[in-house]
């Protein structure tokens, strides 16, 4: 039934996503790009992909920064047209996609208030995606207080303020939590959003995917506090979010840990990331790669997304694909133009 | 030269240079920001379109000049060419002046105000 | 006597000339020293623009490294942190301390890292994402600036040392080229203008020695004139009227002339001397010439 349906409302939508998937860079192309010595061998190579001529209005010389602001441009580019296509359900879901950037964008405006800093200048290094036509008020408000009872209230972010953090919590907390506590809500909602309204077998892909980006901000928030005295276990597990493989067994021994080793163990037994620090202790930075890891297993789990047909989750594992793509490319520019060669093959391909 | 007495009140670093570099540096834990007057930061972030000649040369003076807080000035080289006079006519040992490579403008020794005067020096 | 009109206003007396001969010794003395203490200056000037040269070369490898680390976190967080890392700043954790270090007399400060391990900014920051890649790319640049304060301190020392080698060469110079030429000048306008006495005295003496010759012998002719005239009577009114005043006259000159005798002897005993002193002298000081 979910088949024969799909394609009335969303049949549009899919096929140019499947389109956009197809001009993902495959890794004959990657390899192409990593022989280049110079940053206009790579704006050549690139304009043979599906980028084109991302950068015929630039000119001047070329930075990495340039090239990476133009590659994402693209990107959403293609994002608003899938938006403005959209409709009902997809088009829920796919404000449910811009909400993650949404709270990058007022933890940025809200840092910004706090410093007094200039509104346009905030602005501009605001995430596209994460766009809403009230956030320009954020800076209005002088204080926190006005800040929270009338901007944020108005923004589409309201409910994960809600219940979680009063304006006294926005005063003396500092953003990164309240940056990662917005997280935790965004992505339980955006799970209860799946539950309730994906069937199958596009609910148990995103659920896939949302679980491990739980797992992989808890495993992170665990890590990357360990020996930080500010964080108490009882903070830090209010920041995990409650869903993933991990929870809730884990959630409690991952908020106590204070060595790496200790984390190690917990999450390796967890099969799908048993191999998550092994990889990492083969090469020589130890912690570098499990990023990467993330990465690659992301990739490969949007990878497979795209071998079920009348899915959403298609959409959502392209952003992902690309915005990875921008990265690899961006990353290979960096190795290219700072002349480090030795590890420009650092990048992930899966494609 | 200046006594004991002045050199221990500068225990800063300062920056004029482009994000990256910034960014850099006040990762390395050089950043300082304080409500004081005239002291608001010690970092200045040049983007290339926005920030001009003249809040450069400003914030050099307010560096060099006015502070006295300050012992190492460091600031990008292709920054420090856009107001190279200053930088070649500032001959005092304090603060000391730096010149750095950003990430998109290698270091070019060519240019450096003190190697310049080492060539000079060695009839180079 | 070259450069006749470069020398010191001084009255040409022997105590100038002692005076002048000190001075002259003294800038002597401080001239070697000067040249020491530039030389070694120099050696320690040319170590550091060496240094600085590498360093110099070090930094831009070093930068390099520190720019990719954050291009790795660029990488690892996916976004821009540099708005994030601006906001977070509060203390800085990275001072500087300068310290004083004597190099031949001249202070050159040097500036030490000084790391507060208890301020961290940045402890949250990429709490959710990439806090791997933060806490290296900080520990990558803080040995950067480590680097650059290194570089810091050479080139202070650097601008210190070319001031004060400047200096002490301008003072060597001086000394070389103006003092003691000119002290060297006034000495040899002294000696010749005690020369110059000591010959016109020389001279004077001859002459008086000359004169008294004469002198001597008229007052021979006189005496033996009046031997002669005695044994005429006729004259001897004259004569007596004479006598008291040739007594008065001969007990006048009795006494001064034995003296004027005695001091004849002395006179022309003190005229060899000095002609030998002055050769030797003269000698002297163009041996003193030939060292200088």
């Amino acid at each position: 039934m979910e088949g024969l349906l799909f394609n009335v409302n969303n049949g549009y939508v899919e096929g140019v996503v499947r389109g956009y998937r197809n001009g993902l860079l495959v890794s004959n192309q990657y390899l192409n790009l990593t022989q280049c010595d110079n940053l206009e061998d790579l704006k050549l190579q690139l304009s043979s992909t599906d980028y084109g001529n991302f950068l015929s209005q630039h000119n001047g010389p070329l930075s990495t920064s340039i090239i990476r602001d133009n590659l994402s441009k693209k990107l959403y580019q293609e994002f608003q047209y899938l938006k403005k296509q959209s409709s009902g359900k997809l088009s829920k879901f796919l404000d449910f996609i811009t909400y993650g950037y949404m709270i990058d964008n007022v933890a940025l405006m809200i840092t910004g208030t706090i410093h007094e800093r200039d509104r346009s200048e905030i602005l501009e290094k605001c995430h596209p995606l994460g766009w809403f036509d009230t956030l320009p008020t954020l800076s209005i408000a002088t204080d926190i207080e006005s800040l929270y009872s009338t901007v944020l209230i108005d923004t589409p972010l309201a409910p994960f303020f809600k219940d979680c953090l009063s304006a006294e919590d926005l005063d003396d907390l500092n953003i990164e939590i309240i940056r990662n506590k917005l997280f935790k809500n965004y992505l339980e909602s955006f799970i209860e959003f799946i539950e309730k309204e994906f069937g199958q077998p596009d609910k148990e892909i995103m659920l896939n995917l949302l679980n491990f980006e739980s797992d992989k901000r808890v495993i992170n928030i665990a890590l990357n506090s360990i020996n930080n005295s500010e964080l108490t276990s009882d903070i830090k597990l209010s920041l995990f979010p409650q869903s993933g493989k991990l929870y809730p067994l884990y959630h409690n021994q991952l908020s106590n840990i204070d060595d790496p080793e200790q984390l190690k163990t917990i999450v390796s037994s967890i099969y799908e990331y048993k191999e998550l620090f092994n990889e990492s202790q083969d090469n020589s930075g130890s912690s570098r790669n499990l990023e990467d890891w993330f990465y690659l297993l992301e990739m490969k789990y949007c990878k497979n997304a795209f071998t079920q047909q009348f899915t959403l989750s298609t959409i959502w594992a392209w952003l992902r694909s690309k915005e990875q793509e921008i990265r690899n490319i961006t990353w290979i520019a960096e190795c290219i133009a700072q002349n480090q060669k030795n590890r420009i093959d650092n990048y992930i391909a899966v494609y | 030269m200046s006594s004991t007495d002045a050199m221990s009140k500068r225990s800063l670093l300062a920056a004029i240079a482009d994000e990256d570099s910034i960014t850099g540096l006040l990762l390395a834990g050089v950043g300082q920001v304080s409500g004081e007057d005239g002291k608001e930061t010690n970092f200045l972030t040049v983007s290339p379109d926005k920030t001009t000649v003249e809040e450069i040369e400003a914030a050099f003076d307010k560096f060099t000049s006015e502070r006295e807080d300050i012992a190492i000035l460091l600031i990008n080289q292709h920054l420090a060419d856009l107001i190279r006079f200053k930088v070649d006519n500032f001959t005092n040992a304090f603060p000391a002046i730096l010149e750095i490579p950003s990430k998109d403008h290698p270091y070019d020794p060519e240019k450096d105000s003190i190697l310049k005067k080492v060539r000079r020096l060695f009839g180079e | 006597m070259s450069g006749a009109g470069n020398r010191e206003q001084v009255f040409p007396t022997r105590m100038t000339l002692t005076t002048m001969k000190i001075k002259l010794k003294g800038a002597q003395q401080g001239h070697s020293l000067l040249k020491r203490k530039s030389e070694a200056l120099t050696k320690r000037f040319r170590e550091i623009t060496q240094r600085i040269d590498e360093s110099k070369r070090k930094m831009g490898r070093v930068m390099q490294t520190a720019a990719f680390s954050l291009a790795e976190v660029q990488y690892a967080v996916g976004g821009n942190v540099a708005y994030q890392i601006q906001e977070s700043v509060q203390n800085a954790r990275f001072k500087i301390k300068a310290k004083q270090e004597n190099v031949s007399g001249v202070y050159l400060p040097t500036f030490d890292s000084e790391i507060n391990e208890d301020i961290n900014d940045f402890k949250l920051t990429g709490l959710g994402r990439g806090g791997q890649q933060v806490q290296k790319a900080k520990m990558v640049y803080t040995r950067a600036v480590e680097t650059l304060v290194e570089l810091a301190s050479l080139q202070t020392a650097f601008i210190i040392l070319d001031e004060v080698i400047k200096v002490t060469n301008r003072r060597v110079n001086a000394i070389e080229h103006v003092i003691i030429p000119r002290t060297e000048n006034t000495i040899s306008y002294i000696n010749s203008e005690l020369d110059e006495l000591d010959r016109e005295e020389f001279y004077r003496l001859k002459k008086v020695q000359e004169k008294k010759q004469i002198n001597a012998e008229a007052e021979e002719a006189e005496k033996a004139e009046k031997a002669a005239k005695s044994a005429k009577p006729s004259e001897k009114e004259a004569d007596s009227e004479e006598s008291p005043e040739e007594a008065t006259s001969e007990e006048q000159s009795q006494p001064v002339d034995t003296t004027k005798q005695l001091d004849d002897e002395e006179i022309a005993k003190e005229v060899e001397q000095l002609e030998v002193g002055e050769t030797q002298d003269l000698l002297q000081e163009k041996e003193d010439d030939v060292i200088f």
